[in-house]
C-alpha cells in the first residue's frame, strides 16, 4: 500500500490513520516536564486521562495512563502539581485523538521545584534579564498605577488605602485576577500586557501576600519573568513575604518588600512634600529678607554719616571761618587804623611842634621875602624890600625901611 | 542737580545708586570742596540715598507681596 494517493487513487482513512501512527510511533519514549492542568478519574475505570500543561508556553497535550500510574503511592497528583512524566505518544486510531501514553509520573518534589528556579534563574540572568541597568527609575508622583492583584486581596487593600493616603491624587488601572495556581502566570503576563500598552498606566504593580513555595511558584515562571522584562513600563513586585524571593523580583524595576512598601515606593507622601516646599520657600524669603535688612541698615549708617545727616556743619564750619576771618579782619583793621591815629597824632604833635603858631602865639613873627624864604639876617634884604611878615593872627606885607646905622 | 525720579520708575538701579552715595560720602568726609561744590554734593546724596530707600521699600512690598499667607496653590 505504498502506491502514493491522488484524487484518482485516493487511501482509504485506514490507510491514512495507520500512517500516522506509525509516524507518531516514531517520536519514541520520551521524559516530559510539565504541569497537570486537568486530572479526571472515571469511576474506578482503568484509565486516567489528564492534560499536562507547559506553563511557559501556555500549550498543553492530553495524557493518558493506567490508574495505578496516576495512585503510586507519594506521588498525590493533583492539579497545578509539577510532574516529570515517562510517555509514548499514542495514536488512537478508532478515533483519530492523539495522547501521550504514560507509564511513570513523578511529582516534582520541593528541592526540585527550587532548583528548577535556579536553574531558570541562571538561564535568565545569563541572559542579562535582572542586570541592574535595565532596571528603569520609577515616576515621581504618576497619575495612574496599574495594579495586578487577587480581587479583593489583603495585598490590594494594602496598595490602595496606603497609596492614597499618602498621594491622594493617585488614580488606578485594576487587573483582578487568580495569583494561585496552573493559571496565575499567565493571568498575571496578560494583565501586564493589558496595562502596559495603556499609555496612561505609568507604573505596574504586581502585589500579592505570602504563600507557600508552590504557591509563590508563578511568580518564578519563566513566562511571567521575560514578560515583565519586555514592559516598558517600570514594574514593582511585591509578592510574598519580606523573606520570599521569586524570580519576579530579580527582573523587577524595584522589588518592595510588601504591598505596603510598594505604595511607599511609587507615590511620594503628598504631606512630606508639602513640607519640603514650604520649607524651602520659607528659606528662599528668609534670604531674601536678611539681604533687604542688611541694605537698610547699610543705607541707614550711610545716611547717619555727619555729612549727610547734618550737612548745616559744613556750613557751620564755614560760618566760623567766616566770623574768625571778620573778627580778625577787623581786629587788624582796628590796630591799623589805631596805628594811624597814633601816627596822626605824632605827626601832628611834631607839626604843632614844628610849626610856628605857638611861636607866634607867643608873640613871634615869621619874616618871609617875597619868595617865601625865610629871612633871618637883615643882611639878607635890600632897603625898600617888600616882605611878608605872618604873625599869630594873619600875615602883612611891610617895607624895609632902615634906619640909619641898622645893618 | 534736580532730583528725576518723581515721574517714572528711576532708571538707576539699586546698586548705581548705592555705589554712587557710598563715592558721595567718601568726598564730602576728604573736605577741601567749594561751598558750591559740597552743597551740590550734599544734595546729590540726599537724592541718592532717597533712591536707595525707594528701592528697598519696593523690595519689601514685593517680599511682601508674595507673603505665605497666601492661599495654597
Amino acid at each position: 500500500m505504498s502506491a502514493p494517493s491522488s484524487p484518482e487513487a485516493p487511501w482509504p482513512v485506514r490507510t491514512v490513520a495507520r500512517k500516522v501512527a506509525e509516524w507518531i510511533g516514531r517520536l519514541g519514549e520520551v521524559w516530559v516536564e510539565g504541569q497537570v492542568a486537568q486530572l479526571s478519574r472515571r469511576g474506578n475505570a482503568a484509565t486516567v486521562f489528564l492534560t499536562l500543561r507547559d506553563p511557559v508556553a501556555d500549550l498543553s497535550v492530553p495524557v493518558t495512563c493506567h490508574r495505578d500510574v496516576a495512585d503510586r503511592p507519594g506521588l498525590e497528583l493533583t492539579e497545578g502539581a509539577r510532574v516529570l512524566v515517562r510517555a509514548r505518544p499514542d495514536y488512537y486510531v478508532a478515533r483519530g485523538s492523539f495522547s501521550l501514553r504514560a507509564t511513570e509520573i513523578r511529582a516534582v518534589g520541593l528541592g526540585e521545584l527550587l532548583a528548577r528556579i535556579e536553574r531558570i534563574r541562571q538561564l535568565l540572568a545569563a541572559e542579562g534579564l535582572f542586570d541592574v541597568v535595565r532596571k528603569r527609575p520609577l515616576p515621581f508622583a504618576p497619575a495612574v498605577v496599574g495594579v495586578i492583584t487577587g480581587r479583593d486581596s489583603a495585598a490590594e487593600r494594602d496598595v490602595l488605602v496606603t497609596a492614597r493616603r499618602r498621594w491622594p491624587a493617585v488614580r488606578f488601572a485594576m487587573h483582578n485576577c487568580a495569583v494561585q495556581g496552573p493559571q496565575a502566570a499567565a493571568n498575571v503576563i496578560e494583565g501586564l500586557r493589558k496595562l502596559d500598552a495603556d499609555p496612561s498606566v505609568e507604573v505596574i504593580v504586581v502585589a500579592r501576600g505570602g504563600g507557600s513555595v508552590e504557591d509563590l511558584l508563578p511568580f518564578s515562571d519563566e513566562g511571567l519573568v521575560r514578560a515583565i522584562a519586555a514592559c516598558r513600563t517600570p514594574v514593582v513586585t511585591a509578592v510574598g513575604h519580606e523573606t520570599d524571593t521569586t524570580l519576579v523580583d530579580h527582573v523587577a524595576d524595584v522589588r518592595a518588600a510588601t504591598p505596603t512598601d510598594a505604595a511607599h515606593r511609587i507615590v511620594p507622601e503628598i504631606g512630606e512634600q508639602r513640607r519640603l516646599v514650604e520649607g524651602l520657600r520659607a528659606r528662599a524669603r528668609a534670604l531674601l529678607t536678611t539681604r533687604v535688612e542688611q541694605q537698610e541698615r547699610w543705607l541707614e549708617s550711610v545716611r547717619t554719616r555727619p555729612v549727610l545727616a547734618n550737612p548745616e556743619r559744613l556750613l557751620d564750619g564755614r560760618a566760623d571761618d567766616v566770623a574768625q576771618l571778620r573778627t580778625r579782619a577787623r581786629r587788624t583793621v582796628v590796630h591799623r587804623v589805631e596805628g594811624a591815629e597814633r601816627d596822626l597824632e605824632h605827626a601832628r604833635a611834631r607839626v604843632a611842634a614844628l610849626s610856628p603858631a605857638a611861636t607866634l602865639d607867643r608873640g613871634y613873627a615869621v619874616v618871609q621875602r617875597a619868595d617865601g624864604a625865610l629871612v633871618r639876617d637883615p643882611a639878607e634884604v635890600a632897603d625898600g624890600e617888600r616882605l611878608r611878615v605872618r604873625v599869630s593872627g594873619g600875615r602883612l606885607g611891610v617895607r624895609v625901611d632902615r634906619e640909619d646905622g641898622e645893618p | 542737580m534736580s532730583s528725576t525720579e518723581q515721574t517714572a520708575e528711576p532708571t538707576t538701579t539699586y546698586e548705581q545708586a548705592r555705589e554712587e552715595l557710598a563715592d558721595v560720602v567718601r568726598r564730602l568726609e576728604a573736605g577741601g570742596l567749594t561751598l558750591e561744590e559740597s552743597l551740590a554734593l550734599w544734595e546729590r546724596g540726599e537724592e541718592l540715598a532717597t533712591l536707595c530707600q525707594h528701592w528697598l521699600d519696593r523690595a519689601r512690598e514685593r517680599l511682601a507681596a508674595a507673603a505665605p499667607a497666601d492661599d495654597e496653590d
